[in-house]
């Protein structure tokens, strides 16, 4: 796995979080309480002079971890976070068992629509999925959270999508360009707190986290965030393995995106 | 790891995706699981392996066999990583072309052997853009090798069609290089190929590593510092980018512009610490003595003495990807302006580099034209300062083109 030059990373995810809060009217960020999203936050503190200057929506299902809600509740205390918890409902999916992957989308839209969000933060990265380097830093969705990936508005020079129809709001991406061992590294580096649940017990440990109906942990002995930049920096197998959702189709996460979830 | 962009041009049917896909293979930077998709893709669509799958990520993309956005491959190599942006063949996505050639520095351009494939238009075209918008270092790589004997003769033809006009474009001699390859079977790629003990130079990789080698950010010359609004809604707290030189706390003589407000400095704040200066690449929050009553969004800050005179009317060269309407307008420097008139001044055939007295505004054409603006911008040549020498253009809600400041 490629480690980059972390002081550049960061460099320009600061300027794109500024630019977003300056740019937009009302942002709000998707904060899962997993190490992407909460290391945006360490951004934006940076960002903001200590505090993060806009609201994080948690869409939760109900099915997290223990771990990931007492986790939640320490940084929301700490970092004195403006968290908004929107409750999604857990149902069948097509292939019958339970999910929640079709119905965060829609609680996600009641959200943002009953807030009068423009613009949302979202901690993905370019090198989670193939599809995923189709993104821009800053993407456009329509009134139906669509991603149009293939007519997108575009982006050059440091010059992001402004052009918005009402009703339509904008993907931010300041971690578009992270690796998962920069993320690490960068958590190593400034300390960020991060859920238990990435360090290893009995052997395992969760390396991308969902809620306790997708996520099945990985092999491993990394006890701490300095076994765990060490381990990525050998490891050939993808993030997302231990992540049931990207198995059964390769595609969902395209559909997911089209819809305008993630 | 530092990365560095590398734009990929080249004719949809000259192997770039082949290419990257095995350079990913052969440099091992990609894992298996990606390979055992690509292998099985291949099988589905009943071809034989295809490099290429490891890379194109859409499903049309490959039913279809073509990229239609920008797709983006890491290549670790030596102390750096490449990042090789691969951008759409397509006329009608000619704006994710720029897109992403605008975060690049050096350009790789593919071109097949083959006698009837040869350089076409469309590749010009880019190749063009590429130069337009900073490219300034280019390795062409003449594909498919492997289908025309390997033989120097090839290689020579396609030296002597193409020289001509990449320094027409603007290319200096000295830094473009030629190399042999096949990227379906790998020669050239990673290690020198035994089927063309003719070729003295470095395989593709070295070339590469060489030319994306010169990089462009000024820490010296004038302060440029693109300001991108007031922290916390405080007017005397400013955050911006160092473009271009270095600032020092207290340091008297500076300015905003086109406010046209004498500023000093008493604080400055990178990445939350309080530090005595920044330089260039550096995000800032500057703490000022005084209160700036207008909006600072699409302004500068500079020194008095060295600061770009503001102007509402530039001279520009202008890639137009449509033909445009009325309602006109410029995003310059963060800020949209509306743009009043583009009066063109010479003609540039994009796929030859020649300028003519007469021509037309159409999609894809090239102009040198004088552009008045309703308001002044602190614009400067693009040569000088690039991110204060640029503009996108719309023409009412679509992207129309780009402009270089002359």
């Amino acid at each position: 796995m490629i480690q980059q030059n972390l002081k550049e990373l960061e460099e320009r995810s600061i300027y794109i979080i500024r630019e977003a809060n300056m740019k937009f009217k009302n942002v709000a960020a998707l904060w899962s309480m997993g190490k992407d999203s909460t290391t945006m936050l360490a951004l934006a503190r940076k960002a903001f002079l200590g505090k993060v200057p806009f609201p994080v929506i948690h869409i939760d299902n109900r099915i997290d971890f223990p771990e990931t809600y007492s986790f939640r509740e320490y940084l929301t205390k700490k970092w004195k976070l403006n968290l908004i918890v929107a409750y999604s409902e857990v149902k069948p999916d097509s292939i019958g068992s339970a999910c929640c992957g079709r119905n965060k989308p829609e609680t996600l839209k009641k959200i943002m629509k009953e807030h009068g969000f423009d613009a949302l933060i979202v901690s993905i990265r370019r090198d989670e999925h193939g599809i995923r380097s189709k993104e821009r830093y800053m993407s456009p969705r329509n009134q139906k959270f669509k991603w149009d990936y293939k007519n997108q508005p575009a982006e050059l020079w440091d010059d992001y999508a402004s052009k918005l129809d009402p009703g339509s709001h904008v993907r931010v991406h300041p971690l578009l360009d992270w690796n998962e061992i920069d993320v690490w590294s960068y958590i190593k580096q400034e300390k960020i707190p991060v859920n238990p649940l990435y360090f290893s017990r009995n052997g395992f440990r969760y390396r991308s986290l969902g809620c306790t109906h997708c996520t099945v942990p990985v092999k491993s002995n990394a006890k701490n965030v300095a076994d765990i930049v060490k381990e990525l920096e050998t490891t050939r197998i993808e993030e997302r393995s231990g992540r049931s959702m990207d198995k059964e189709n390769e595609y969902v996460m395209q559909r997911l995106r089209s819809l305008g979830y993630m | 790891m530092i990365v560095r962009n590398i734009t990929l041009l080249g004719h949809k049917d000259h192997g770039k995706s082949t290419l990257i896909g095995n350079l990913l293979m052969l440099t091992n930077s990609v894992t298996q699981i990606r390979i055992k998709e690509a292998q099985k893709y291949s099988k589905r669509l009943h071809k034989d392996f295809e490099p290429a799958f490891i890379l194109d990520s859409f499903h049309e993309e490959r039913e279809h066999g073509l990229t239609m956005d920008i797709t983006r491959a890491e290549i670790a190599y030596k102390d750096v990583a490449f990042s090789f942006i691969d951008v759409p063949g397509h006329e009608e996505l000619i704006k994710n072309m720029i897109s992403g050639a605008s975060y690049a520095s050096t350009a790789l351009l593919l071109v097949s052997a083959q006698k009837d494939e040869g350089i076409r238009d469309q590749t010009k075209r880019h190749l063009f853009i590429a130069k337009m918008i900073g490219i300034n270092h280019l390795v062409v790589a003449v594909n498919k090798m492997d289908s025309v004997g390997f033989g120097e003769g090839s290689v020579e033809d396609i030296k002597n069609r193409i020289s001509g006009f990449i320094g027409k474009m603007g290319f200096q001699g000295k830094n473009v290089v030629f190399v042999p390859v096949s990227a379906y079977k790998g020669d050239n790629l990673v290690k020198k190929s035994k089927n063309m003990k003719w070729y003295r130079g470095k395989p593709l990789l070295d070339l590469i590593y060489e030319k994306s080698g010169h990089s462009g950010a000024k820490n010296d010359g004038a302060l440029r510092i693109v300001l991108q609004g007031f922290l916390d809604g405080r007017r005397n707290l400013v955050t911006g980018r160092i473009v271009r030189g270095h600032i020092k706390i207290k340091e008297k003589g500076t300015c905003i512009v086109p406010l046209d407000v004498n500023v000093s400095v008493k604080g400055i704040i990178v990445k939350g610490r309080r530090v005595k200066g920044a330089k260039v690449g550096e995000n800032v929050a500057l703490e000022l003595e005084e209160e700036i009553a207008d909006e600072v969004r699409g302004s500068i800050m500079c020194g008095e003495l060295y600061c770009p005179i503001p102007k509402d009317l530039i001279k520009a060269r202008v890639f137009l990807t449509r033909p445009i309407g009325k309602s006109l307008s410029i995003r310059f420097n963060g800020v949209e302006i509306s743009c009043k008139s583009i009066k063109p001044i010479g003609y540039i055939d994009p796929t030859t580099g020649e300028t003519s007295k007469t021509g037309r505004m159409a999609g894809l054409s090239v102009i040198d034209a004088e552009v008045k603006l309703s308001k002044r911008i602190p614009a400067e040549r693009f040569e000088d300062t690039p991110e204060l020498g640029r503009f996108v253009l719309y023409s009412g809600k679509e992207f129309a083109g780009i402009g270089t400041v002359l």
